[in-house]
C-alpha cells in the first residue's frame, strides 16, 4: 500500500513548482474569463439560488427565507418532479437518436470522401442560417393535416381525405423529430473531429493482421471514436434537458416540459421562488450529469 | 374618493403645509390622491388623484416619455401616437410581451413611466407600489370611455388604469366542419371533434370550466372547485390538439386547417375569415370572456403631464377608430364612428351595445387573487 501511494504525491511535487512559475502574465491572462465567469455565471446562479430560500423576494407577500418550495418539489408526487423525469427521458432518447444517426454522416465525411470534405460539412450546417422559428414553421408545413405527407398520403389513396395521420404534427414524435433535426449537425462534429484525428495506419495494421472490415471498424475506428461520441452525447443531451421552445411549440397537448414549467413559474405563476427552486435543480442536476460524462471520457483522450 | 386619513392628514397640518409635504413626498402612497385639493377634482368619481398643482407644468417638462408598450401600438401611421408626436417630442418605447413581464421587469428597476398592462393586472402594479392615480379632469376624453371599464380600472376608488383596447375572448369554430346543437364552452370537450381543437395556454381554461361546470364565481375559486376543475380539464385534455402561445400560431394552424376549434380573440376571426374559412364566433350561452387593457402611471414620472396627455390621445374617438379599424380591437372610447368599419365585425363585436360587455353576457376579465394556486393547477393539467 505504502509502496503504491507514493508516486502519487512525487507527480504533484513535480507539478506545483510549474504554477509557481507562471506570473503576472497568467494572472492577466486569467482575469477577464474569469471576470466573465463570475459576473455572468457565479454571480447570477447564487442569486437565483438565493431565490429559491427566499433570500430574495420578488413580490410582496412572497414568503422570507423558507425551504417549503424546496420541500415541495422534492416531494415524490409532485408534479415538477415528474415533468423533470419526463424531460430527462425525452433527452436521453433524443440524443441517442441523435448520435446514431450522425455517426454514419460524421463516418462518411471523415473517412468516406476526401475531395468536398469541407463544402460537405457546410453545407450540413447551412440550414441553421435560417430562423429556428422560420424552421419550425416549414415543419409544420410539412407535417400538417393539410401538409406535404398527409397530402401526399390522400393523393395517393392510402388515406382517406380528412383523415390524417394525427401524431405528425403537436406529439412527441414532433419534438423528436425536430430537436433530432436541430441537433444532428452539432452531433456531427464532435464525432467528425474524433474520426478525423483518427490514425489510418492502424486501420492498415488491422486489415495487415486480417480483420474483416466490420471487425477493423468494432475493435478499431469504434472504440476508437468513443470519446468524441460521448461529446457529442453530451452536447445535445445537457440543453434538451430544459428545452422548451420545441415542446411548446410542435408537442401539441403532450408538449409541456420541465422547461416549460420554470417558464410558466417565472411567467403569469408569479412564482419565481418555486421557478428559481426547479432552475437550481436543474442546474445540480445537468452538473452530475456533465461530471458522469466527463469521468467516462477521460480528458486525456478528448484532448488528443 | 379620498380617504379618512387623507382629510384627517389635510385638516391637522393645514392646506399650505400639507401641499408642502406632499410635494416633498411626491405622491406616496396615503398622499396620493389628496394633492390636487383644488376642490373641482375633488368630487370625481374616478378618484383625480396626483399631486397635480405641485408639479411643474408641462412646458417645464422635459418632454422625453417613456413608454412600456406592446409592440404595434408605437407605429407612427396609429392615429393616437401621431396626433401626440404633433404637439410633443417623440416617446421613447420600450416594448413588453406580457402583463408578467413587464411587472418584473419594471419589478427589477426598469424605469418607465407610462405602461399598458390589462386590467386583470393593475391590482398587481398597485400591490407593487410602483404606480399612481391618473388625475382624470387632466384628460378631456376620459368622459367619453365605457364607465364599466374606468370602474375596473379602480383601486380603492382611485383612477389608476385608463381602459384602451379591449375585445372578447371567445371559441371560433370552423361553421363548414363542426355541427353545434347549442352555444356552449363545452364545444372545447366535445369527442368528436378530438383532435382538431386547440386552448389558449392560459389558467383562463380554469375559468371556462368553472363556467361550464357552474361553479359560483370562477374568478374565485376555493381549494375544492380548484381541484375539481383541475380533474375536469385532465379528463378533457385528450380531445386536444395543442395549447397555442401566439395569436399567429393559431391563425397559421387555422387557416391550414390542423385546428377547427379553438378559444380565440377577435383578431383570429378575422384572419379566418381573410384566408377564406367559413367562422363562427360564437356567443356561449355562459358567456364570453372579455379582456381589457390600458395605462397605469408609473409613481413620480417627471413627465407627469405629457403621460396625461398621451394616455389622453390614446382615448380620443379617432384613435378609436383607428385601432378599431386597423387591429380589430374594440376601444373603450364608446363614441367612435363605427360606419366606416365591416358591419360583420361591428356585429361580432358588439360595437354598438356597450351593455355587451356586462354580466352575465361577458364576463369581464379581472384580479386573481389566487393566481399562483390557479397557474400551479393549469401547470397540472398540462404536465397530465
Amino acid at each position: 500500500m505504502a509502496v503504491d501511494a507514493q508516486p502519487v504525491p512525487r507527480t504533484r511535487s513535480i507539478r506545483r513548482p510549474r504554477f509557481r512559475g507562471k506570473n503576472v502574465t497568467t494572472a492577466a491572462l486569467i482575469a477577464p474569463p474569469l471576470l466573465w465567469l463570475v459576473v455572468f455565471f457565479a454571480i447570477p446562479v447564487v442569486l437565483v439560488g438565493l431565490l429559491s430560500v427566499g433570500g430574495i423576494v420578488l413580490f410582496p407577500g412572497d414568503e422570507v427565507w423558507t425551504l417549503s418550495s424546496w420541500k415541495s418539489f422534492l416531494d415524490l408526487d409532485s408534479v415538477y418532479m415528474g415533468l423533470f423525469w419526463k424531460s430527462i427521458k425525452m433527452s436521453l432518447i433524443v440524443s441517442a437518436i441523435c448520435v446514431v444517426i450522425a455517426y454514419p454522416i460524421a463516418y462518411f465525411l471523415a473517412l468516406g470522401t476526401s475531395k468536398h470534405k469541407y463544402t460537405l460539412l457546410l453545407l450540413i450546417i447551412v440550414p441553421f442560417f435560417t430562423s429556428f422559428l422560420l424552421r419550425v414553421a416549414a415543419w409544420k408545413f410539412i407535417l400538417g393535416d393539410q401538409g406535404l405527407i398527409n397530402s401526399f398520403f390522400y393523393s395517393t389513396g392510402l388515406r382517406a381525405d380528412e383523415h390524417p395521420i394525427p401524431q405528425l404534427l403537436y406529439s412527441q414524435f414532433t419534438v423528436m423529430l425536430v430537436l433530432g433535426y436541430v441537433w444532428i449537425p452539432f452531433v456531427a462534429l464532435p464525432i467528425f473531429v474524433s474520426l478525423e484525428n483518427l490514425d489510418r495506419r492502424l486501420l492498415e495494421a488491422a486489415s495487415d493482421l486480417g480483420a474483416s472490415r466490420w471487425q477493423a471498424f468494432r475493435r478499431v475506428t469504434l472504440p476508437l471514436s468513443l470519446p468524441g461520441v460521448v461529446a457529442a452525447f453530451v452536447f445535445i443531451f445537457i440543453p434538451t434537458i430544459g428545452e422548451y421552445v420545441t415542446p411548446s411549440l410542435v408537442g401539441g397537448n403532450k408538449g409541456f416540459m420541465f422547461g416549460n414549467a420554470i417558464q410558466d413559474l417565472f411567467g403569469p405563476g408569479f412564482d419565481w421562488t418555486t421557478g428559481a427552486v426547479l432552475s437550481m435543480f436543474l442546474f445540480g442536476a445537468v452538473l452530475f450529469f456533465t461530471l458522469i460524462f466527463a469521468r467516462f471520457l477521460s480528458m486525456r483522450q478528448l484532448s488528443t | 374618493m379620498r380617504s379618512d386619513l387623507d382629510r384627517i392628514l389635510e385638516k391637522k397640518l393645514g392646506r399650505g403645509q400639507f401641499l408642502k409635504l406632499a410635494a416633498a413626498a411626491g405622491g406616496t402612497g396615503i398622499l396620493a390622491g389628496c394633492g390636487a385639493s383644488s376642490g373641482e377634482s375633488d368630487n370625481t368619481d374616478t378618484g383625480a388623484a396626483g399631486a397635480t398643482e405641485t408639479r411643474p407644468s408641462i412646458d417645464q417638462e422635459k418632454g422625453d416619455l417613456k413608454v412600456f408598450e406592446w409592440a404595434g401600438y408605437e407605429l407612427p401611421t396609429y392615429i393616437g401616437v401621431k396626433a401626440y408626436a404633433k404637439k410633443y417630442p417623440k416617446p421613447k418605447y420600450t416594448f413588453l410581451t406580457s402583463d408578467d413581464q413587464a411587472l418584473s421587469k419594471v419589478r427589477a428597476g426598469f424605469e418607465p413611466e407610462v405602461v399598458h398592462p390589462c386590467i386583470g393586472y393593475v391590482q398587481d402594479w398597485v400591490n407593487l407600489d410602483v404606480v399612481e392615480p391618473f388625475d382624470t379632469s387632466l384628460m378631456k376624453n376620459v368622459k367619453d370611455l365605457n364607465p364599466a371599464m374606468l370602474e375596473g380600472g379602480q383601486v380603492d376608488g382611485k383612477q389608476y388604469f385608463i381602459p384602451a383596447d379591449w375585445g372578447f375572448s371567445s371559441p371560433l369554430y370552423r361553421s363548414d366542419k363542426v355541427d353545434t346543437s347549442e352555444d356552449t364552452w363545452a364545444l372545447f370537450y366535445d369527442e368528436k371533434y378530438k383532435g382538431k381543437i386547440s386552448w389558449w395556454d392560459s389558467l383562463e381554461n380554469l375559468l371556462v370550466a368553472g363556467y361550464v361546470n357552474g361553479v359560483d364565481d370562477p374568478w374565485n375559486m376555493d381549494d375544492g372547485e380548484l381541484e375539481d376543475m383541475k380533474k375536469f380539464l385532465i379528463s378533457k385534455k385528450h380531445v386536444v390538439r395543442n395549447f397555442w402561445a401566439s395569436q399567429t400560431d393559431l391563425d397559421a394552424d387555422f387557416k391550414a386547417g390542423n385546428i377547427w376549434i379553438a378559444y380565440a380573440w377577435a383578431g383570429s376571426y378575422v384572419a379566418a375569415k381573410d384566408a377564406g374559412h367559413e367562422v363562427t364566433y360564437m356567443e356561449p350561452k355562459e358567456g364570453r370572456l372579455s379582456w381589457v387593457c390600458g395605462f397605469v402611471l408609473i409613481k413620480d414620472s417627471p413627465n407627469y403631464h405629457h403621460a396625461h396627455a398621451y394616455v389622453d390621445e390614446w382615448s380620443s374617438k379617432f384613435s378609436a377608430e383607428w385601432i378599431e379599424k386597423n387591429y380589430a380591437y374594440g376601444h373603450a372610447n364608446t363614441t367612435a364612428d363605427l360606419s366606416k368599419l365591416d358591419p360583420g365585425f361591428v356585429e361580432v363585436l358588439h360595437l354598438r351595445d356597450p351593455s355587451a360587455l356586462q354580466e352575465p353576457k361577458a364576463h369581464m376579465d379581472r384580479y386573481i387573487a389566487r393566481r399562483k394556486e390557479y397557474n400551479a393547477a393549469w401547470d397540472e393539467v398540462k404536465a397530465a
